[in-house]
């Protein structure tokens, strides 16, 4: 019993993590209807930043976020302005743009690709003085630095949620969400809400690959894990849907973490994709999701 | 194309009648006229992309949908084939049209409902499909009595130069069959193109609810589309495994492929006849030179580096493809050599 | 369109014309097909420098004195990791380049179909890093291996295991197998579980992994749960470094940790994975630290030029440039034909000039080497020492059974 428990915890703070990483993803999606394949691309650059930080200054990663999340807006609003929007705006009359697909698509691979040309490919970690400590109770021992993230997957995602909800420039972002042509009459200017979301969505991940940072390794492909299932995860979710993107992760974790004590871990991924095509196929709108967004 | 050959007993004097029969006895005899066997070699991997293209364009070329997920159809086809041939002897050249069947079969299961779908849902979903099948092919040792040896794949047996065998001791001869099957599905593409079917999925893709209140099952024709494409793209799957004479899951039922397959589409043209070529011609060499000459420098990933600005710059700036500006020059040679042959013509006349 | 058919076609014969400058009347050109871009770049680099410096040295040494002194030419050729890549550039190589033989290419799936290439245009192929059994098990006669195949390593892996137990008096009773799911860690584990029923030995978790994991904690809580005696690993590097770090943190405490080179002999491990990696057995081919005068002193020199020790594939590489240019320097010829012909009759011992493996080369009819075998290394202090068998070991190397608690650390 004890053990289930142990799984199950693991399941969803491992979870809340993947529920984090989706949610710039999500937010991107429920503003401007694309995907944005380079996501794990720019989660892989904030590793780097927070790594850089961190050997170079020798910051703590946590402390780190204070420094990453604006830079990472920063990249996102300048990638909005120099890619995704001449892209946008000549696919302005297409019902269904998948030019952003590509382009990023293409983004991906060639960042990926300069990161290793500049940095090789070896793996790095980056050492804090509670890497490797866990937290006991009873005979259950709880990684200290996926506890940490846990919490701060929380928090960001409350901020983001309370910044939608309540601030001038949050509701403007949902306005133009939900309908692009009456925000557009009204007088909102669609392609400054645009950058500033796709800034926002950028920045989230300022927060994770500096959480992400004590656990895992700094590759120019570690990225890549995360964005898959992060793809995954805003569909489960509902595509749009704050917080349905961390419920979406926390179930992609439970079920990650419990089948894989049955099955095998591969096994584990590939009822995920199947229960993500389920999904999809008998209610495309998500778990969370309006049914407009389909 | 925009001119058209003209029917009749003039037209070898038609310059839109006799240039593309140029063009292709060009590519006829090219690797007779240039002996050497990797130029062969990157033909045949250029027509091979080539052709997973055209199949993909089938679907892919109409707006409204990104498939990325067509690495399945190749591997349904590499697989058939090859376990047929491995199991009960069967020539892949039989097992060849097996798969092409299989995989129209799966086209229209996974059609029907993912064609609900739109946009990023649709192209998500693909991906889920691909990465489903290869991760079930990859931990599957057998099936029954059927050994597929999971992620290790499948040897396709030796049997010397055996042509009723799909296996060959020269490369011209995988070359002809790569021209053939091109051409045949260029000729196919040409055809819906041309036909009711083609003028609906056009519709459909740009707006499939105002095609559907207009009476047209849109989801038909694209189920159709979706199931020839998928023929296609397993009779070249098999290709590749009588080629490569090994299959295994991460080598054919790849993301990877599926991109590499949209990214060719896209910087060719996609949704035109011959946008798939042009694509291939352009990126497929790039990627193989720029392997020759940038690799094993200091700067490991500087090919894949260029090859990915390459996409971005396209989306950036030539967004609809190469085809277009192409299609513009041939119309204007078309139009210069039959202006010659006609003011010809007059002057007999007079 | 099809002008620019032409075009392009014709652009393309211009590069193949102006790839290859004329051949010097002085020179054999030896082709390498390695995986020099895609995740496995780095082992394609160190991999390379080693044909590098045997390449360098045998040229400064008076290249070929049998061909009037012919300087060796190294053709390289980047197969990305990819068979039909790997075809279409071994295809090249010896239509276009004309080598005289090839050596390559790391991943077995390339090298699989490649071998099939070179068997074709009768032109030897020499193999120093491929597991793949099947490789050498076709009746090639132009396909020659270099080093273990996995067969033989999983061999090694469990017999050790048992042998020391019955010296040290404290036997291993139960394996736990964990791999990565691809081909290597599959066929890997295999061969575990057929030589773990040879040598009694149960298994009680029998675990597979996708090595690009976000995280491989499912895999730490059910070892913690199955509690084996000993842990036989086939793991790359990063999911290596994860694993090592949930096994320290669940302060899981089996008796032996062994790992199958890839990444556990990957000196980014230790550098990742801190004071977790020590205690750790590794079944590689050869090692830096090696009592083998002659790998030492290459191993000196390799460091200077390049920075870093040697890696196993680096050490294989060197030597099998050795073994190609004896061969061609008997063969007196640059015929691939006679190549072969001494290839499948060398004999070449450790220590003799240029063969820095601890083993021997000689192919069997089908173009294994029969010497091939394995090193056990066990990580003390975050170092790598040789450990067994005792003649290879340095003096004073010794083996620490069972691995300490996580609490006497």
């Amino acid at each position: 019993m004890e053990f289930f428990l142990e799984i199950l915890i693991n399941g969803v703070l491992t979870g809340s993590l993947y529920g984090l990483t989706a949610l710039g993803l999500t937010l991107v999606f429920g503003v401007m209807k694309i995907i944005n394949f380079a996501h794990g691309t720019f989660l892989m650059v904030c590793m780097y930043m927070t790594y850089g930080l961190g050997v170079g200054f020798g910051l703590d990663p946590y402390l780190c976020i204070i420094l990453v999340v604006p830079a990472a807006f920063v990249l996102g609003y300048l990638s909005q302005v120099v890619f995704v929007q001449p892209v946008l705006k000549a696919e302005r009359d297409v019902r269904e743009p998948v030019g952003v697909l590509l382009l990023t698509a293409g983004l991906w691979i060639a960042v990926n690709n300069l990161f290793l040309m500049l940095f090789g490919a070896n793996f790095r970690s980056l050492k804090t003085p509670y890497s490797d400590q866990v937290f006991e109770f009873g005979q259950m021992l709880i990684s200290r630095p996926l506890f940490y993230a846990f919490v701060f997957s929380l928090g960001a995602t409350a901020i983001l949620a309370l910044f939608l909800r309540h601030t001038h420039m949050g509701r403007a972002i949902r306005v133009v969400g939900q309908d692009r042509e009456a925000a557009s009459l009204m007088g909102v200017d669609i392609y400054r809400i645009y950058r500033i979301a796709f800034g926002l969505g950028i920045a989230t991940l300022g927060v994770a690959g500096a959480i992400i940072t004590p656990m895992l390794y700094v590759h120019p492909f570690a990225g890549d894990i995360y964005d898959i299932r992060a793809f995954v995860i805003v569909v489960l979710g509902g595509l749009g849907s704050v917080p349905g993107a961390l419920l979406g992760g926390i179930i992609i974790g439970v079920i990650e973490s419990v089948a894989s004590q049955y099955l095998t871990m591969s096994w584990a991924a590939a009822l995920i994709y199947m229960i993500f095509l389920l999904v999809l196929f008998v209610r495309p709108q998500g778990i969370f999701g309006f049914e407009k967004d389909s | 194309m925009s001119a058209m050959p003209p029917s009749g007993k003039n037209r070898w004097t038609d310059p839109a009648f006799y240039l593309p029969v140029l063009f292709i006895s060009v590519l006829l005899v090219n690797p007779l006229i240039i002996r050497s066997t990797t130029f062969t070699q990157v033909s045949i991997l250029v027509l091979w992309y080539a052709c997973l293209t055209a199949s993909w364009n089938l679907v892919g070329g109409f707006a409204g949908v990104l498939p990325l997920g067509h690495a399945v159809f190749a591997g349904i086809g590499a697989y058939t084939s090859t376990l047929l041939f491995i199991h009960a002897g069967l020539s892949p050249w039989i097992g060849m049209l097996v798969g092409g069947a299989i995989a129209a079969v799966v086209a229209l299961l996974i059609g029907v409902p993912t064609f609900k779908l739109h946009g990023a849902y649709y192209a998500l979903s693909s991906i889920a499909f691909v990465e489903v099948v290869r991760i079930i092919t990859e931990n599957t040792q057998q099936i029954g009595s059927l050994k597929i040896n999971g992620v290790q794949g499948l040897l396709v047996p030796l049997r010397g130069h055996a042509p009723l065998y799909f296996q060959f001791d020269g490369k011209l001869w995988y070359y002809y069959i790569i021209v053939a099957l091109l051409l045949i599905i260029i000729y196919i593409t040409y055809r819906i193109h041309r036909s009711r079917m083609g003028f609906y999925l056009v519709a459909g893709g740009e707006d499939q609810e105002a095609a559907e209140s207009l009476g047209i099952n849109v989801t038909r024709y694209k189920l159709v589309a979706l199931s020839l494409s998928a023929f296609f793209t397993a009779l070249t799957g098999t290709f590749y495994a009588q080629l490569v004479l090994y299959v295994f899951p991460q080598g054919i039922i790849s993301l990877n492929l599926s991109f590499e397959i949209a990214f060719i589409a896209i910087i060719g043209g996609r949704g035109t006849l011959l946008g798939p070529v042009i694509g291939a011609l352009i990126l497929v060499p790039i990627g193989e030179i720029s392997r020759i000459y940038l690799s094993g420098s200091q700067f490991i990933g500087i090919h894949l580096f260029f090859y990915g600005t390459i996409i971005v710059l396209a989306m950036l700036y030539k967004p609809s493809g190469m085809m277009r500006s192409i299609q513009t020059g041939y119309d204007r040679l078309v139009h210069k050599l039959r202006g010659a042959s006609a003011s010809a013509q007059h002057e007999g006349e007079r | 369109m099809r002008r620019a058919n032409i075009l392009f076609f014709s652009l393309l014969l211009a590069c193949a014309l102006a790839v290859g400058p004329a051949a010097a009347q002085d020179t054999v050109k030896i082709g390498i097909l390695l995986p020099l871009s895609g995740p496995a770049a780095p082992i394609g680099v160190n991999s390379l420098n080693g044909h590098k410096m045997a390449v360098e040295e045998i040229n400064a040494g008076g290249g070929i004195p049998s061909l009037g002194g012919a300087k060796i030419e190294l053709v390289v050729a980047d197969s990305g990791g990819d068979p039909k890549n790997g075809l279409t550039q071994a295809e090249r190589l010896i239509t276009k380049d004309n080598v005289v033989s090839i050596m390559g290419a790391y991943q077995s799936s390339v090298t699989y179909p490649s071998t099939q290439v070179a068997e074709k245009y009768e032109v030897p192929y020499i193999v120093p890093s491929s597991y793949k059994p099947e490789i050498t098990e076709r009746g090639f006669k132009y396909t020659f291996r270099v080093c273990l195949t996995t067969d033989l390593a999983g061999r090694e892996q469990i017999a050790f295991m048992e042998r020391m137990g019955r010296l040290s008096g404290k036997p291993v009773k139960t394996l736990g197998l964990i791999y990565e799911n691809s081909d290597w860690g599959i066929s890997s584990a295999e061969l575990w579980k057929k030589y773990a029923k040879d040598f009694n030995l149960e298994v009680v978790l029998d675990e597979s992994y996708p090595s690009n994991s976000t995280t491989l904690d499912p895999v730490v809580r059910k070892l913690k749960q199955a509690k084996p005696d000993a842990l036989l690993f086939a793991s790359y590097t990063s999911d290596a470094i994860l694993l090592a770090k949930g096994i320290a943190q669940q302060k899981i405490n089996p008796m032996v940790y062994m790992g199958t080179a890839g990444g556990h002999a990957d000196p980014v491990f230790i550098q990742n994975v801190g004071d977790a990696s020590n205690y750790y057995f590794d079944l590689a081919e050869t090692s830096p630290d090696i009592d083998l005068p002659i790998a030492r002193e290459t191993n000196e020199k390799y460091k200077k030029v390049y920075g870093e020790d040697m890696s196993d594939d680096c050490i294989k590489c060197y030597t099998s440039t050795y073994v190609l240019a004896k061969a061609i320097e008997i063969a007196a010829s640059t015929d691939p034909k006679d190549i072969r012909r001494v290839l499948a009759n060398i004999f070449m011992i450790p220590g003799q000039k240029g063969i820095i493996t601890p083993y021997g080369i000689q192919f069997d009819e089908k173009g294994q080497n029969i010497h091939a075998r394995g090193v056990v290394i066990q990580t003390l202090n975050q170092k790598r020492v040789v450990v067994y068998p005792s003649e290879l070991a340095l003096p004073g190397a010794t083996i620490v059974w069972p691995t300490p608690g996580w609490d006497q650390r």
